[in-house]
């Protein structure tokens, strides 16, 4: 090892002794985020690069049969943290615990998913590790030579993509955004080590939970925008609370969903989760229809993983059309109201 | 307009009991779509670029003017930015900050989000020792990591919580009740935290208020936002800037998109309809 001067507040670090790509495994209410399953799936495809294992960290209270699950979705190993002070979570302290465990194995790769909490616990590991993070991947690869992770991430809006690596210091974390990359299949004759750790040198609390409570949505009786096969979109062009009405009727007649852009999530239409785009949700529907919508590039990019594009826009100039499979140029009531109309007949029982 | 000037380094030293809230807050670019990158670094090229306040650092700065305005104290903002810095900061006092700093020092230039962290929290450490909380945005329109609260509480050994929406302070006891909302599962969360403690602010709260232009240019007048550089920071140069970043831009390419068929109909919307269910239905992804 050669001995570069580095910051006096960062460890030295031997990179030979790092070995392994792991997973955090994020859970609520006994289950599992999918978000952490299609990780585990990217994992087993790095480590397999370089041959090495997949491991699943899953910490929590009275986890049961859960930490098992891993296994199933292709991890070779499972460590988990089952213990009364972590029934209550509480950022500093999951966050710490994590740190703990990787100290002890010093694994090369830390995944977590980009979900709000996965993006709150994600820079305090890393940074309390002094390690390098980026956050919000859409891709990542794996030097073979250099072991080096290739952390994919959209920036400046989401037209360039910045490849980003931490060549001198390990691990190598990454927070990846849910639903770029599909969930594997479960598969329950898989077998795997289940290791129990126990938890300790943690900081005082310092906090308590005071209480949780869920909140009701007008829209819930449709899917989340990212779990759906369909996604009608409304966009700017669609005119108001009315029009979005009208979007619904299209998403449940097609055995959809409805999401929005920016635009029409900022003007309070739609809830902000169901917004879709950069700073909003990824999603990688079967068939996405965006109705009104312009086409924006931090739009585009929270869509252009879906399998096929609709576009419905009055603007034969709107952007959209440029990465729409299917385009109509048209008004969006009477193109809406007549699919409506071609999918009754269809289905009008004879 | 009662905003007290400090003009020393030692400013923290005499705290007591008023609340002090630190607001860091980011230049952001204003047009992500018409930046510069350095061809070598691939680092923003920030020269010349005008700089605004990142809009998520607003909502921040309202959050920490809301828990001023009940349980007085003060609020100061600061920011790690080149030298031009100081008119977006002069928009914080415009806002309602009591005063605001620059750090500005080449050998903080081509920082990833650890050294960035590094700077802002021995900053805070040095300058307010006995602060309450520190406020931050949720995240930043041009780079969009989040990061910089977790790392800040990572570096000062603090708790820390993010997307609040609300708070709550108990100056006898230095305890803060937060109100956190988690967009992705539809659940509000209430926790309470003996302070110092660092929060994030969800971007949908706290709707801010109105920079006043009049405070504005008291600002400039009165000079409320002081410079702060490395000669007064004194941090290893090894742990600021470019040599302090475990983190490189190794490449930058145009994201392409996926081949599309392109396929446009343009005439009668009832025969659009029936175009368009026949190729889905063709495609397989609808039923018959």
């Amino acid at each position: 090892m050669s001995s570069v001067k580095i910051c006096p507040e960062w460890p030295q670090v031997n990179k030979s002794e790092y070995k392994g790509v792991w997973v955090y495994v994020e859970h609520r209410n006994g289950v599992i985020k999918d978000g952490s399953l299609q990780l585990i799936g990217k994992a087993r495809e790095l480590a397999s690069k370089i041959n090495v294992d997949v491991s699943a960290i899953m910490i929590g209270h009275n986890l049961g049969d859960l930490v098992k699950e891993p296994i199933y979705y292709g991890a070779d190993r499972v460590i988990y943290i089952d213990d009364e002070a972590l029934s209550v979570y509480i950022p500093h302290i999951y966050a710490s615990a994590i740190v703990n465990l990787v100290n002890k194995y010093k694994p090369e790769v830390v995944l977590f998913a980009a979900t709000k909490r996965g993006r709150e616990l994600a820079p305090y590991v890393a940074n309390t590790l002094r390690a390098g993070i980026t956050a919000d991947c859409t891709d990542l690869d794996i030097d073979v030579k250099t072991r080096d992770l290739d952390q994919v991430r959209p920036t400046y809006g989401g037209n360039i993509l910045a490849h980003i690596r931490t060549p001198n210091r390990r691990p190598q974390l990454a927070s990846v955004r849910p639903n770029v990359f599909p969930t594997p299949p479960r598969d329950t004759s898989r077998k795997g080590e289940i290791i129990k750790e126990s938890l300790n040198n943690l900081p005082k609390p310092n906090g308590v939970l005071l209480g949780v409570k869920s909140v009701t949505r007008g829209d819930s009786d449709l899917p989340p925008v990212e779990k759906a096969d369909l996604v009608v979109t409304a966009g700017r062009g669609v005119s108001g609370p009315e029009g979005v009405k009208l979007l619904i009727e299209l998403a449940k007649a097609l055995g959809g969903t409805i999401g929005g852009t920016k635009k029409v999530t900022d003007a309070g239409w739609l809830p902000t989760d169901r917004q879709i785009g950069q700073t909003g949700k990824t999603i990688r529907p079967t068939v996405y229809i965006g109705v009104g919508v312009s086409g924006a590039i931090q739009h585009i990019f929270g869509i252009k993983e879906s399998k096929i594009i609709v576009a419905i826009n009055s603007d034969p100039n709107a952007p959209i059309f440029e990465y729409a499979d299917y385009g109509i140029i048209s008004d969006y009531r009477q193109a809406v109201q007549a699919l409506l109309e071609v999918l009754r007949s269809m289905r009008k029982p004879s | 307009m009662g905003a007290t000037v400090i003009s020393s380094a030692n400013a923290g030293s005499n705290m007591g009991k008023e609340l002090t809230i630190i607001v860091p807050v980011k230049a952001a670019v204003p047009n992500i779509t018409a930046v510069r990158l350095d061809p070598v670094t691939h680092n923003l090229v920030r020269e010349g670029v005008p700089l605004m306040l990142n809009p998520y650092d607003r909502n921040a700065l309202e959050f920490a003017l809301r828990l001023k305005d009940k349980y007085g104290g003060r609020v100061i903002t600061l920011s790690m930015a080149p030298p031009s810095g100081k008119d977006f900061l002069e928009s914080t006092i415009g806002m309602g900050a009591d005063e605001a700093y620059l750090i500005t020092d080449r050998v903080f230039a081509g920082a990833d989000t650890l050294a960035t962290s590094y700077t802002v929290a021995m900053t805070i450490k040095k300058l307010f020792p006995g602060f309450n909380l520190v406020v931050m945005g949720e995240e930043t329109t041009d780079s969009t990591t989040a990061h910089m609260p977790a790392q800040v509480a990572s570096w000062l050994s603090l708790p820390y919580l993010y997307y609040v929406v609300d708070g709550e302070v108990n100056m006898e006891k230095g305890t803060i009740k937060l109100t956190r909302y988690l967009e992705d599962e539809g659940v509000y969360e209430e926790f309470e935290y003996n302070m110092p403690v660092i929060v994030s602010v969800y971007k949908d709260s706290n709707p801010p208020r109105d920079i006043s232009l009049n405070r504005k240019i008291q600002a400039k007048l009165s000079g409320l936002v002081k410079s702060v550089t490395n000669n007064e920071l004194k941090l290893d140069p090894l742990c600021v800037g470019l040599r302090g970043s475990p983190t490189i831009v190794a490449k930058i390419e145009d994201a392409k998109p996926i081949p599309r068929k392109k396929q446009i109909f343009k005439g009668d919307p009832r025969e659009a309809a029936k175009w368009l269910i026949e190729n889905l239905i063709k495609e397989g992804v609808i039923k018959p």
